[in-house]
C-alpha cells in the first residue's frame, strides 16, 4: 500500500464527480433559461393571460412593417406633441392584413407585437440606450406583398365590396390581399363606434379574404370535377346533352342565361360552367367519394396557413334530399368558403398539386439590417395527382379560350381560370361575380387568384377583369 | 426623475452582480490562493454585495417612500458585518468566499420580499437574526457533544417521529402536508429532519465501517422517503432520496450499486407516477402549461410569462408585476428577481448557487473528518438538489415539486435549516475536537 494510491484526490475523486455532476445541471438550466428567454418566450409572452405585454413599449420603438419591396406599411413617428404615433402612409391598402394598434391591435401589428417591440440591435448599443434613457429601434417586420399588385387590387374594385388573395404558387407567399368594405387606420379611433356600428352590418373590420363565407358558385365545379375523376379512377370520359335545364324532383336548376349546350364531354361542360351537366354528375356520383374528395380538397378542416383569423371552409351533402346534392356540384346549397381557401386549391394546382402554406409575415430584420429571423416556405403536401392537375389544366385553360371568360382581356398572360356567379339571397338575379385561376408569364413565373365582388353579377363581367389587372401589374 | 434612476440601475445592479459572479467562479479556487490574493478577492466581492444591497434598496426607498427601508439597509449591513465577525471568533472559517455568497443570497432576499411586500420583508429580516444566533448556537452544542455519530438511531428516531406527526396532524399546504402549527408559530419540520437525517446516514457508514452501515442506512433512509412521498411531500422526498444515494456512493465507491439503487427508484417513480393522480397533473402543467393556463398550469405560465417579458435586462426593479404569481414571496421568488432585474441577473444567480454549491463540495473534500466530511457532502447535495429542483420548477426545466430556494424564499423554517447547515460548513475543522481518532491518514 503506497501512501499516494490512498491519497486524498484518490480516496474521495467521488465528491468531484458529483459536483461535476451538479454543475452540470446548473449549466444546462442556464441554457435552457437563455434558450427560453431569447426565442421560446413568444407564445408565453403572447398568451392572452399574459397582462405584461405594455412594458416593452416603455424600452422599445415599435418597428417598421414593409413590403417585400421596401415600401412603408406602418411606421412609428411622432406628431406635434412629440407623442408616438403610429402612421400607416398608404392609409387603407393594407387594412385588413397588417391590422391597427389603436383601440386593441389586430392583424399583423397584433400577431407580430413581439417582435416589432423587440430590438436586436447591438447590446453594447442597447446598454447605451438604456444609460441615456433613450428607446432602441424595434425589429422590422417585412411582409410577402408586393406593392404594385396590392395597390392594383385594392383600386380595381371600385365601389364593390368583397374580397382578393393572391399567391406565389411555388412559395405560398401571400403576394395581395384585399378586403372590402374597408378602414383608415390611422383614424380608427376616431371612427370607432361608426366602424363598429353593427346596426349598419357591415361587417368593416372582418377580414373577408381569410375569414368570409361565401358560396362558391361555379368555381366549386373545380372540386366535383375532382370529385368525378376520382369516382372514375382518373378517367374522365362523360357525355351529357344538355337541354338548357334539369329537373330534379320538384326542383329546376337552369343553366346561366337558359341557354343549352347540346352535346357536351367534360372539358365542354367545365369550360361552358354548364349547371345541369354538373347537377347531373352531382346526382350521380358516390356520396362518400364526394365528401371525401371535399374534405382532402380542405373543407371542414383547419386551412393550412400560418395566417391568422382563418375561417374554416364547409360542406355537408349528409342526409340532404338530391335537389340539394345537385345544387352543391354547382357551387349553391349548404357549401360555404372563404377567397384563400379558392386561392389555395388553385395554387395546388398551379404548382403541380402541392400545396404550399399561405404566409404573409416573411422576415424579421433588426434595424442595422441583420435578419433576426426567417420563414421558409413550408409544403402540406400533394392534394392533387399528376392526372388530374393535367386535366385541370386543360379545362381551366378552355374557360379562357373559348368558356365563359374568353371574351376577358388577359394580355400577353397565359391564364387558367373559372369563373363564377353565386346566388346568396332568394332573388337569382343578384349574384357574387367570382374568379379563381392563375397567370403564367413568358419567364414560367406563375401567380395564383381568388376574386370575389359581392353582389356585382356575373363573374366574367367583374370579377376576371379584376383578376386580369392584379395579373398585368405583377408580372410587369 | 425616478424611471431614469430605475432604468439606470437595471444596468448597475447587472454591474455589481456580474463582477460578483466573475469572482465567485475565480473563488472556485481559493484554496489554491495566497491568503492575500483570497482576501482581497473576497473583499472585492464584499464591496459589490453592499453595492448592490445599496443601489436595490436606494430605489424601494424612492418608489415607496418609507423611511423604513433605508433603516432595514442599515440593520441589515450591520447583520452581514455581525455574521463574519461572530464566523471569525468561532472558528478559522473553512471558506470566504462562502461567506459572500450567504451575504448576496440574502441581499436578493431581503430586497425581493421588501419590493413585494416591506412586512414580509421586515419578518424575513427578523428570521434571519433569529436563525444567526440559532444556529450559533446549536453548534457549539454539537461541538461539546461525546462523539456525536454514535447517536444515529436517536436521530432517526426523532426525525420520522417529527415526520409521522406531520403525516398525522399536518396543515395542508398546496396539496402537501407539509407544517406543523404550534400556537401562532407554524414550522416545517422536515427542514430540520433533513440535518438530523445526514448525521444518521454518515453515523451508520462511520460507525460500522462494513455491510450493516449500508443495511440500516438503507432502511431508515427507505422509512423517511415513504413517510415524505405518503404526505405527498415530494420535492422533499426526493431531496432526501438524492442525499442517501449520493451519500452511499461517496461512501463506498461503488457504481454499481449507485446503478441498482437509480433502478429501484426509477421504479418507484413510475409507481407513484401511476398511482398518485397529483403527480400526473405536475407532469400535464410541466408538459405544456399553456394547456391549462386557467388551472393546474396557472402559476408556472405566470411565472414564464414574468421571465419572458422581463427578458434580458428586466423591467426595473419595482416596474414589473411579480404579485401576479402565487406564492411568489417563496417557491416562485426566483421569477420575481428574473422578471424585474433581468433574466441576466438571474443567470448570475444561478451561477452563484452553482459556485456555492462547488465551494460546500470544496471544503468536504478539504475535511480531515470522516464524519464530517460525510455531513459536508450531505448538506453539498441537501443545497444542490434543492436549489436545482426550485429553479428547475420556475423556468419549466423540470416540474414544479414546491421546495423554496435555499437562503432567498420566505419562510424561517427552512432559513433557520440552512444556517444551520452553513454554520456546520464553516465550522467543519473545529467540529471534530471531541472526536479526535476518527481523522484521516
Amino acid at each position: 500500500m503506497t501512501k499516494n494510491k490512498y491519497s486524498k484526490k484518490n480516496i474521495r475523486k467521488e465528491i468531484y464527480v458529483i459536483a461535476i455532476f451538479f454543475a452540470a445541471i446548473f449549466v444546462a438550466m442556464i441554457v435552457y433559461l437563455a434558450r427560453y428567454v431569447q426565442s421560446g418566450s413568444r407564445d408565453f409572452i403572447y398568451n392572452s393571460y399574459n397582462s405584461r405585454f405594455s412594458v416593452f413599449a416603455d424600452d422599445v420603438t415599435r418597428g417598421t412593417i414593409y413590403t417585400s419591396d421596401g415600401h412603408i406599411i406602418a411606421k412609428t413617428t411622432y406628431n406635434e406633441d412629440k407623442k408616438e404615433i403610429r402612421k400607416y402612409p398608404d392609409e387603407r391598402l393594407f387594412c385588413h392584413s397588417v391590422g391597427y394598434v389603436d383601440k386593441g391591435m389586430s392583424g399583423l401589428e397584433a400577431e407580430y407585437s413581439f417582435d416589432l417591440l423587440k430590438s436586436h440591435i447591438d447590446l453594447s448599443e442597447q446598454i447605451n440606450n438604456t444609460l441615456v434613457g433613450k428607446k432602441s429601434p424595434g425589429d422590422s417586420l417585412y411582409t410577402t406583398f408586393d406593392y404594385d399588385t396590392q395597390k392594383a387590387a385594392y383600386e380595381s374594385f371600385g365601389m364593390f365590396e368583397g374580397a382578393v388573395v393572391a399567391i406565389e404558387p411555388d412559395t405560398g407567399k401571400v403576394i395581395a390581399m384585399v378586403s372590402k368594405p374597408d378602414f383608415d387606420p390611422n383614424t380608427i379611433a376616431e371612427y370607432w363606434d361608426d366602424i363598429t356600428d353593427d346596426s349598419k352590418k357591415k361587417s368593416v373590420l372582418l377580414n373577408r379574404a381569410t375569414a368570409g363565407a361565401y358560396p362558391p358558385g361555379s368555381t366549386f365545379k373545380i372540386v366535383t370535377t375532382v370529385a368525378f375523376l376520382r369516382a372514375n379512377n382518373g378517367d374522365d370520359s362523360f357525355e351529357y346533352n344538355c337541354k338548357g335545364k334539369i329537373a330534379i324532383d320538384d326542383y329546376t336548376i337552369h343553366c346561366s342565361g337558359n341557354k343549352s349546350h347540346g352535346n357536351e364531354d367534360l372539358l365542354k361542360a367545365f369550360s361552358n360552367s354548364c349547371n345541369s351537366a354538373y347537377a347531373y354528375i352531382g346526382l350521380n356520383l358516390d356520396k362518400d367519394v364526394f365528401t371525401d374528395t371535399s374534405e382532402k380538397l380542405l373543407f371542414n378542416q383547419d386551412l393550412p396557413t400560418r395566417l391568422y383569423n382563418v375561417k374554416k371552409s364547409s360542406f355537408s351533402i349528409e342526409n340532404q334530399s338530391d335537389s340539394v346534392i345537385a345544387q352543391t356540384a354547382i357551387g349553391q346549397g349548404e357549401t360555404t368558403v372563404s377567397p384563400l381557401h379558392m386561392c389555395m386549391l388553385v395554387s395546388a394546382i398551379a404548382n403541380g398539386g402541392e400545396l404550399m402554406k399561405p404566409y404573409l409575415a416573411d422576415k424579421i430584420v433588426s434595424e442595422e439590417g441583420d435578419i433576426v429571423s426567417e420563414v421558409k416556405p413550408e409544403s402540406y403536401g400533394s392534394i392533387l395527382s399528376e392526372n388530374e392537375v393535367s386535366l385541370l389544366n386543360k379545362y381551366m385553360e378552355a374557360v379562357v379560350m373559348d368558356g365563359t371568360a374568353e371574351k376577358v382581356d388577359f394580355g400577353d398572360i397565359n391564364v387558367f381560370g373559372k369563373t363564377g356567379t353565386a346566388e346568396y339571397t332568394k332573388n337569382k338575379s343578384i349574384t357574387h361575380s367570382w374568379f379563381v385561376g392563375y397567370g403564367v408569364d413568358e419567364n414560367g413565373d406563375k401567380l395564383a387568384i381568388a376574386v370575389i365582388m359581392e353582389g356585382a353579377g356575373y363573374g366574367s363581367k367583374y370579377a376576371a377583369p379584376l383578376a386580369a389587372k392584379v395579373f398585368n401589374a405583377y408580372f410587369d | 426623475m425616478i424611471s431614469v434612476v430605475i432604468s439606470f440601475s437595471r444596468i448597475t445592479i447587472l454591474a455589481f452582480v456580474l463582477a460578483f459572479t466573475i469572482l465567485d467562479l475565480i473563488q472556485l479556487f481559493e484554496f489554491k490562493f495566497s491568503d492575500t490574493v483570497s482576501s482581497v478577492l473576497s473583499t472585492i466581492q464584499a464591496v459589490m454585495v453592499t453595492l448592490f444591497l445599496i443601489n436595490a434598496s436606494i430605489i424601494l426607498y424612492l418608489v415607496k417612500e418609507d423611511s423604513k427601508i433605508i433603516g432595514l439597509l442599515v440593520l441589515q449591513l450591520i447583520l452581514f458585518l455581525l455574521i463574519s465577525v461572530l464566523l471569525n471568533r468561532l472558528t478559522e472559517p473553512s471558506s470566504r468566499a462562502l461567506i459572500n455568497n450567504l451575504i448576496f443570497f440574502l441581499s436578493l432576499s431581503f430586497v425581493t420580499l421588501e419590493r413585494l411586500n416591506i412586512n414580509t420583508g421586515i419578518k424575513q429580516f427578523v428570521f434571519t437574526i433569529v436563525s444567526t444566533v440559532m444556529a450559533f448556537l446549536i453548534v457549539i452544542l454539537i461541538r461539546n457533544v461525546w462523539k456525536i455519530q454514535r447517536n444515529m438511531f436517536v436521530f432517526a428516531a426523532i426525525g420520522i417521529i417529527l415526520l409521522v406527526i406531520v403525516y398525522f396532524v399536518g396543515s395542508v399546504e398546496y396539496g402537501a402536508k407539509l407544517s406543523l402549527s404550534i400556537g401562532a408559530i407554524r414550522f416545517q419540520p422536515s427542514e430540520f429532519v433533513k440535518i438530523l437525517y445526514l448525521f444518521f446516514i454518515s453515523g451508520c457508514i462511520v460507525t460500522y465501517k462494513d455491510f450493516r452501515g449500508f443495511l440500516f442506512a438503507s432502511v431508515g433512509a427507505a422509512i423517511h422517503v415513504i413517510i415524505l412521498v405518503l404526505s405527498r411531500d415530494l420535492g422533499t422526498a426526493l431531496i432526501f432520496l438524492m442525499t442517501y444515494l449520493l451519500l452511499i456512493f461517496i461512501a463506498y465507491k461503488n457504481y454499481i450499486v449507485l446503478g441498482l439503487e437509480l433502478l429501484v427508484a426509477l421504479v418507484g417513480g413510475i409507481y407513484a407516477y401511476n398511482r398518485f393522480p397529483h403527480i400526473q397533473s405536475r407532469f400535464i402543467a410541466w408538459t405544456d402549461p399553456l394547456s391549462v393556463v386557467d388551472d393546474k398550469g396557472y402559476q408556472i405560465s405566470q411565472s414564464l410569462f414574468a421571465i419572458g417579458t422581463g427578458g434580458w435586462f428586466g423591467s426595473g426593479l419595482t416596474n414589473g408585476v411579480p404579485t401576479k404569481i402565487p406564492v411568489v414571496a417563496n417557491d416562485f421568488i426566483f421569477a420575481a428577481i428574473s422578471e424585474e432585474l433581468g433574466a441576466l441577473v438571474s443567470i448570475c444567480v444561478i451561477i452563484c448557487f452553482m459556485c456555492f454549491s462547488v465551494m460546500i463540495f470544496n471544503v468536504a473534500f478539504n475535511c480531515n473528518d470522516s464524519f464530517y466530511m460525510l455531513v459536508l457532502n450531505g448538506i453539498g447535495i441537501i443545497f444542490s438538489v434543492q436549489s436545482i429542483l426550485n429553479i428547475g420548477g420556475v423556468i419549466k426545466f423540470i416540474p414544479s415539486t414546491g421546495v423554496t430556494l435555499p437562503f432567498v424564499s420566505a419562510g424561517g423554517s427552512s432559513l433557520l435549516s440552512m444556517f444551520i447547515s452553513f454554520f456546520i460548513i464553516e465550522c467543519s475543522n473545529d467540529m471534530y475536537f471531541v472526536g479526535k481518532g476518527r481523522r484521516y491518514d
